[in-house]
Formats: structure tokens, C-alpha cells, sequence
């Protein structure tokens, strides 16, 4: 079993191995839910540029350490380290604007918008647009609106999305909501692109397509994907690292083919005698 | 949707709220007709109509309170009262309108933001009850107030609105001051839904969770909701208080609040084109049943005419729960549905 073990500060344990400074580092998390202890002492580094899921039966804390990293849920105790800061009590907008992208589980849209508009509102931080600006519709709204759309339209044609950029987002297949979603994280230009079960519902082609489009980002974009999938083939994949947790703890971080080898995964999710 | 054959070279034309010719023409065709109408009618139809565009001012601010950012607000009348109380204090100092509108309607934004910062924090029915209470603190706090404030229970008298040093004073004069009013507010309610404010309003409305991990501030954009409403507000209440030439509590009470909010579900509350049907189709009804009722009065049928009176609200009550019922998206998307229907003829299909 491989274990990080705690450390004093924002440095990371992967950079002590000799490997690269982690983007996000969360540090010995602890995060209860009145008597259900939903994470304990758990710590995560992810390094840039790399692809690492997060996998464990159901309740193992999956989830939860998502929540904590993006900032839903406060951890009683542990920081999160985000290029070396301490954002462990930014609210969740603001680690947004920090940097953070995040897709979420299931359908999270906004069904009345157009696929266009979805995609323009993750530009919300780095446009500079207020309210009176917004009333009068003058030079210098239009000319930053004209910029953003055509930021908007290099997402829409990265994820084949031309044909509907002007569809409602409600009308639209599960599939094309969630590479929606998708581009709305890429539009806040993240340094970091958190993805909550991506995989989860879809179909075959509808996953081909998906993983190509994470690894197309990772590769584009040089930044570091974190996911949580159940779909252990796709995680086998593309992943670099692999985090498993069971019961709130990790019980092993590798490559793909050491955590498949570790007796502690097969023992979580097989049982034991 | 747009016919075949309109192309845009940049996305700002594309954002461009007359996108076709014909639309250009329609909307230039409104505009003349509302500007020569003062021609063919007398004051009565005027008075109608300018109260029609106050009317209007007021629910585009609810539409973008409700409609857009999705927060229950049953204070708009209150809001209309407050800019009205600001420009009868303002109008004192011998400001121009162009000050005192502005004013008034930054004033109405901050008395809002006061029920606002409680009302963001809480969903549904709370914030239902959060807004009654503005309502109903209202005139509590205006006859509360010394009356060398506000009035008291007599009300304020309003100085008379004078545009380049002359009194406006007939209803001709109002109608036209109104109407400029409400087409500047019409192009700002319609470049709400263009711009990063409004994207930013409708996403708290679609989903609140998802918007605040997309760096959206929702609660600061809930309260952002609350005072832009409540500008709009302001501004109707300015025109409100010259037209009426004395404020008093007695004109924005709950039930006016509520038939704003009645104009908005009959019209359609998610664009600005539901607020213009809403208002027109609920005061064409009101003023139809009031003709009616005076007909008949005058024909000497007492019973029938005051029947017909007396079943104007219960009418109107009608089309809320129809409209609630079988096109909960309003007026404005019948219309839509209509014009997409125009347009693809004699061909059904896309």
C-alpha cells in the first residue's frame, strides 16, 4: 500500500520524489457529516499536466474530497493548496475565478440558455461588463462581447458543437449537455479541470468521444485533469494516476497498473475472505 | 429563428436586437404610429396610455427581478412608491428631469438593496414573505416618518415637470414624456438579456449551484437583481409622480404589486416581449370591461352595468389562471410560436 504521508506545508510529496511541484495539493483532510466520517485523513497531489482519477466503491468519499476541493464543503480540518496558495476558505466563485474548472455529476445546464450563452457565462470572471455598462449597450460592451463570442465559438468548434450553438440547452441529448458543461469549464480557461463521473450515463460512441476530448484538453491546454469515474476502462486508459478510496481513506495512489496489482483495491472492491 | 439569407460579419451584429429588415420596419412602424396617435385621440385614451407605459416600466423591472434572476418579488409597487416619493422631494430643488429620473431610480435601487440583503439569502416562500414585508413596511414607514419628510398621511404635491423651461401640463405633454421613457427602458431591459449581467442573472435563476462554481457571485448577483428591478421601478414611479401631481401611499399598495405580477405570468415572464403583451393585453381587458360597464350603465341597465364592474377582477383573475394553466410561458411564447409559424409558411416543418 502506498500512502502519502502527511506534510508541513503547500510543498508537495510528489515534489520530494523528485517530480514535478503539484497544481492542487489537498493536505490531510478530514470532513464528517455529524457521526459519518466522510473523509479522513485524506491527501491528494496532482501534478501538472497529468491525468488522475479518483476511484472507490460507492461512499467511499469520492464525491466528498471533490466538494472539498472546489469548495462546497468545508473540511473540519486538512488544507487545499491551489499553485502554492491556500484556498481552503475561498468560497466556491472564488475558486473559480482562482483557476479551478469543475463539470459536475449528472446535469447541471442551464436549460433555458443557448449552448452559445452556457459556454459565454464561464467567461464570466474575465469579462469586465457591469450593470450599467449592461443597460446601455455601449462601444466598449459591444467590442468585449464581440471578443468573448468568438473565445465562446474556438470552444464551440473544439467540441463539435457548431450545428447547436444556438439550441436551447434544455431540448438537448444528455450526451451534448454534458460536452456543454464541458465547455462552460473551459471557458473559465482553468488551470485545473475537476470532472465529477463525466462518463457516467453515456453511451459507448458517446464515451470515445468524451475521453478523446480530455485528453485533447489536457494535451491543448497543458493543465491537469482530476476525475472521478466509475467506468474502470476509461479510467485504465487515460489516467496517469490513481487515487482509490474506501471508507473515507486512501488506501492506495499509483499508475493505472500498480493500483490494479494492489491487494488493498482488489480486496475494496472484490471483498476479502 | 431567422429567415434564410440573413448573414452577420461580426457577433455583435449577430447580438443586434433588429436583426431583419422587416423587423426594423415593424418596430419603426410601432414607434411612429405611438408618436402620432396623440393626433387622433383625446385625453382620456392618452391618460390610458401613458399609464399603460408607466405600467410597463414598472413590470420590465419585474421581469428582471422574476423573470431573469428568478426571485419572487411582491414589493414592486412599494419600489414604484418610493421613486415616486424621491422625485416629489427632488422635484422641490428645481432639478431637471434629467437629474431627478436617474436619481429617483438610484435612490429606489438602494431602498430595495436594504430588502434585498436579507431576501438573497433565503428561497421560495420565504422570500415571498420577505418582499410582503417591504410591501407592508411601506407605508408603515411613510406615515411613521415626520410628515415635513414624506407627507405623512396628506401626501406630497409633486413641482410640475418642466422640459427646457417649459411646464409640461396637459396629457399630450405626459404621454409623450412617458413614452420616450419607456423606449429608452425597453432598450435597456432588452440589452440586459444580451450582456454578461443578464447571462449572469438567468444562470442563478437556471441553477444557483452550478452558477456559483462557475464564478458567478450568486448572491451578490441575486441582490444586483433586486436593485436593477427596482430602477426600473424607480423610473416609473418619476413619471407616476408627475402624471398624478401628488403622492400619496394610498397608490402603491399590495394589490397593484400583485397585478404587476399578474401582467408578468399572462405576458410571459423569461423576455421583455412578455412584459409588453402582459401589460397591453391586461389593460385592453380592464379598459374594454370598463367601457362595457359604462355602456351599459349609460343605457340605464344599473344591475348589468354594475355586474360587469364588479366582474372586471374576477375577468382578469380569469386570465392568470388560464394563462398559468395552459401556456405558463406566456403570451410571449405564443407569439413566438406565431411568428415562427409566419415565417416557415407554407412550409410546416424547418
Amino acid at each position: 500500500m502506498t500512502r502519502p504521508a502527511p506534510l508541513a506545508a503547500g510543498i508537495s510529496a510528489a515534489a520530494a520524489a523528485g517530480r514535478r511541484a503539484p497544481v492542487l495539493h489537498a493536505e490531510a483532510l478530514q470532513l464528517r457529516f455529524g457521526a459519518v466520517a466522510a473523509l479522513r485523513d485524506v491527501s491528494l497531489s496532482v501534478a501538472e499536466n497529468e491525468i488522475h482519477a479518483i476511484i472507490g466503491p460507492n461512499g467511499a468519499g469520492k464525491s466528498s474530497l471533490l466538494n472539498c476541493l472546489s469548495g462546497f464543503y468545508r473540511p473540519q480540518s486538512g488544507r487545499v493548496y491551489f499553485d502554492g496558495e491556500d484556498i481552503t476558505q475561498l468560497r466556491p466563485h472564488r475558486r473559480a475565478a482562482a483557476g479551478l474548472g469543475r463539470t459536475f455529476q449528472g446535469i447541471q445546464t442551464y436549460p433555458s440558455m443557448t449552448a452559445r450563452e452556457n459556454i459565454l457565462t464561464g467567461f464570466h470572471n474575465r469579462m469586465r461588463t457591469g450593470v450599467f455598462g449592461a443597460l446601455v449597450w455601449w462601444g466598449r460592451v459591444r467590442a468585449e462581447e464581440e471578443a468573448f463570442t468568438a473565445k465562446a465559438e474556438e470552444i464551440i468548434e473544439f467540441l463539435e458543437l457548431e450545428e447547436l450553438r444556438h439550441a436551447v440547452v434544455g431540448d438537448l441529448s444528455y450526451g451534448l449537455r454534458k460536452r456543454v458543461d464541458l465547455g462552460r469549464a473551459m471557458a473559465l480557461e482553468p488551470r485545473i479541470l475537476i470532472m465529477d463521473e463525466p462518463m457516467a450515463g453515456m453511451n459507448p460512441e458517446e464515451k470515445g468521444d468524451l475521453a478523446r476530448f480530455i485528453l485533447d484538453i489536457r494535451d491543448a491546454n497543458r493543465i491537469p485533469v482530476v476525475l472521478v469515474e466509475h467506468d474502470m476502462e476509461v479510467v485504465m486508459d487515460i489516467s496517469d494516476t490513481v487515487t482509490v478510496l474506501d471508507f473515507g481513506e486512501v488506501i492506495a495512489v499509483g499508475t493505472p497498473r500498480e493500483v490494479r496489482e494492489n491487494e488493498a483495491v482488489i480486496a475494496a472492491y472484490l471483498g476479502t475472505e | 429563428m431567422l429567415p434564410t439569407g440573413v448573414l452577420f460579419e461580426t457577433y455583435s451584429a449577430e447580438a443586434g436586437l433588429l436583426k431583419t429588415a422587416r423587423a426594423r420596419v415593424a418596430v419603426a412602424a410601432l414607434v411612429l404610429a405611438l408618436l402620432a396617435a396623440p393626433l387622433a385621440t383625446g385625453a382620456y385614451l392618452q391618460g390610458v396610455a401613458t399609464h399603460m407605459f408607466i405600467t410597463l416600466i414598472a413590470v420590465y423591472g419585474l421581469h428582471v427581478t422574476v423573470g431573469m434572476a428568478g426571485q419572487i418579488n411582491i414589493a414592486q409597487s412599494a419600489f414604484v412608491g418610493v421613486g415616486a416619493f424621491a422625485t416629489a422631494r427632488l422635484s422641490e430643488f428645481g432639478l431637471p428631469f434629467f437629474i431627478v429620473v436617474p436619481v429617483a431610480a438610484l435612490v429606489t435601487g438602494a431602498v430595495s438593496v436594504v430588502f434585498a440583503l436579507p431576501a438573497a439569502r433565503v428561497k421560495g416562500f420565504y422570500l415571498a414573505l420577505t418582499t410582503f414585508a417591504a410591501q407592508v413596511l411601506f407605508p408603515i414607514i411613510v406615515l411613521g416618518l415626520p410628515t415635513s419628510w414624506l407627507g405623512g398621511l396628506v401626501g406630497l404635491a409633486v413641482e410640475p415637470l418642466t422640459v427646457a423651461g417649459r411646464p409640461m401640463n396637459t396629457p399630450t405633454h405626459m404621454y409623450y414624456f412617458t413614452l420616450a421613457l419607456t423606449l429608452i427602458a425597453s432598450y435597456a431591459a432588452f440589452n440586459l438579456h444580451r450582456s454578461r449581467f443578464g447571462r449572469a442573472l438567468k444562470a442563478v435563476r437556471d441553477n444557483d449551484v452550478a452558477a456559483e462554481v462557475m464564478g458567478i457571485d450568486v448572491l451578490r448577483h441575486k441582490i444586483m437583481a433586486f436593485f436593477v428591478g427596482s430602477m426600473f421601478a424607480g423610473v416609473a414611479g418619476s413619471c407616476m409622480a408627475w402624471v398624478l401631481q401628488f403622492v400619496t401611499v394610498e397608490s402603491f399598495t399590495l394589490f397593484t404589486s400583485v397585478w404587476y405580477l399578474g401582467m408578468l405570468i399572462v405576458g410571459g415572464a423569461y423576455s421583455p416581449i412578455g412584459a409588453i403583451l402582459g401589460v397591453a393585453f391586461i389593460t385592453l381587458v380592464q379598459e374594454g370591461l370598463h367601457e362595457l360597464g359604462t355602456a351599459i350603465l349609460r343605457s340605464g341597465a344599473q344591475e348589468a352595468g354594475g355586474a360587469i364592474f364588479a366582474a372586471t377582477n374576477i375577468a382578469l383573475g380569469a386570465c392568470i389562471l388560464i394563462a398559468l394553466i395552459f401556456e405558463p410561458r406566456g403570451l410571449a411564447h405564443r407569439w413566438q410560436v406565431l411568428k415562427t409559424g409566419l415565417q416557415l409558411w407554407p412550409f410546416p416543418h424547418r
